[in-house]
């Protein structure tokens, strides 16, 4: 049976990795960062929900991904 | 009405099993075809016996012949590790060779419990015609040490079983055996005459008009010091991420499957004398590895071996490795060699949407007998409906 098929590689070039990793872990630690100058900054009344959300679920998207990649640039191909 | 139909229903039941029984007794192959030529040329320069048969085979009978038997003595049978076959085509200069499927098949009445091996034809032989074939067949453990201990200064002498007249269902107008020794030490050969014996060469024949399945046994006891590898037994593990990369980890256990070592093991004569001192022994392996191969380890128990040495190519990676101690006979290796590889040279998606890995299924040092093989693929997560094909045929019990 011959093998006629078109050769399967990663979603994203694997060149790309490290740079990818580096990127998205600095842009969650940032926002992640200014997560938390909002906390100590803001007082009971001027704090806002949505804000918090909104920020802690972008930070957390980018930090996922960009450990996702830092398990995949040191060799652990989940 | 219902009589009727089950005689009827009798009658051509017992009509379909004669005609199947006068098909079956009139296509029994022994009496149709004639073996012209045969030449067997029998390789003993490594533990593992190779040998080649170049076979003239005349069809005298008056129907086609589609397949032809090759026949194997009951000991041999347990040994083989591949059964080739090719077809030749063209003449001189234009040949070329068509491969051709072997099978392992059962002939009744066969005696002195003979096993066949059928070779499929492409285009079936028609009375009168001719083909030349040509069969590879590769025999391990087939080399007995004798004497089966030695100490670390004596050379490994072997004995080979054979026979000097080819096992043949057919009758065998004409042939001849040559077999050749890694060395010019013969101790000693059974002589079929006419035998010659050159240099380290072996000639046995040529022999002429002979019955079908005659036989008649030689042993030949050579020096072999050649290196004994035999890897009692190897775990693959093959682990496949979508994300780029396929990881292999093989767990080897290697041991030395020549003469037994007796006595003590100097390691003053083992580096003093080398020409003298464990000549039947081995210290280097070499693993064939796919090209781009990244991130090889090789480490055992204790811990990392850095003894190694990989060097790639376009076309593959050669991995020479070194265990921690020579091995002498009867002395074992385990270790573990790990590499990873590009997800895009092994994996495939046909245009049905399913994906195929496509993997070589054997060990990769060279020259080396697996004894038992297990090999595992670690599938991504989500896959649904794993199914494996070998190409070479097995025993799926």
């Amino acid at each position: 049976m011959a093998v006629s098929g078109k050769p399967i590689s990663s979603p994203v070039p694997e060149a790309w990795y490290p740079t990818l990793s580096a990127f998205m872990l600095v842009i969650g630690l940032m926002i992640t960062a200014s997560f938390f100058i909002y906390e100590t900054t803001s007082s009971k009344r001027s704090r806002s929900l949505a804000k918090e959300l909104t920020t802690g679920a972008v930070a957390s998207v980018f930090l996922g991904f960009g450990s996702l990649f830092l398990l995949l640039v040191c060799g652990v191909y989940v | 009405m219902e009589a009727m139909l089950r005689l009827r229903l009798a009658l051509g039941f017992l009509l379909l099993a004669h005609l199947l029984l006068l098909a079956g007794s009139s296509s029994h192959p022994s009496q149709d075809l004639q073996i012209i030529n045969a030449e067997r040329r029998i390789d003993l320069t490594s533990h593992i016996v190779r040998v080649y048969l170049t076979l003239k085979v005349e069809n005298t009978g008056t129907s086609q012949a589609s397949e032809i038997l090759l026949a194997f003595p009951p000991t041999q049978v347990d040994h083989l590790a591949l059964v080739k076959a090719a077809v030749v085509v063209g003449k001189r200069k234009k040949k070329s060779y068509s491969p051709l499927d072997v099978k392992p098949t059962e002939v009744p009445e066969a005696p002195n419990e003979t096993k066949y091996f059928s070779v499929s034809l492409i285009n079936p032989l028609n009375a009168g015609e001719s083909v030349s074939l040509e069969v590879l067949y590769i025999l391990t453990h087939s080399l007995e040490p004798f004497p089966s201990e030695i100490s670390q200064s004596e050379s490994q002498l072997v004995y080979y079983h054979d026979s000097a007249i080819m096992l043949s269902p057919y009758s065998v107008k004409k042939q001849m055996t040559f077999i050749k020794t890694p060395s010019t030490k013969v101790e000693s050969f059974t002589r079929v005459e006419p035998t010659e014996r050159g240099n380290t060469e072996l000639k046995y024949g040529p022999y002429e008009d002979h019955h079908p399945y005659s036989f008649s046994p030689i042993i030949i006891h050579f020096e072999n010091n050649n290196p004994f590898a035999v890897v009692e037994e190897l775990t693959r593990e093959v682990e496949i991420s979508h994300w780029g990369s396929i990881q292999v980890t093989e767990k080897y256990k290697l041991a030395h499957g020549g003469a037994q070592h007796k006595g003590v093991f100097s390691r003053v004569d083992y580096q003093s004398k080398p020409s003298i001192s464990g000549v039947s022994s081995f210290k280097h392996l070499l693993a064939r590895l796919p090209p781009r191969v990244h991130s090889v380890y090789y480490r055992d128990g204790i811990g990392n071996i850095s003894s190694s040495h990989l060097r790639t190519d376009s076309r593959k990676s050669e991995l020479e490795i070194q265990p921690r101690y020579p091995l002498f006979g009867g002395w074992k290796a385990t270790f573990i060699i790990g590499y990873g590889l590009p997800l895009q040279d092994f994996l495939f998606e046909s245009p049905d949407g399913k994906r195929y890995l496509n993997f070589t299924f054997g060990c990769p040092l060279l020259d080396t007998v697996v004894d038992k093989l297990t090999i595992k693929v670690v599938l991504p997560e989500g896959s649904k409906g794993p199914s494996a094909m070998v190409l070479f045929w097995w025993n799926s019990t």
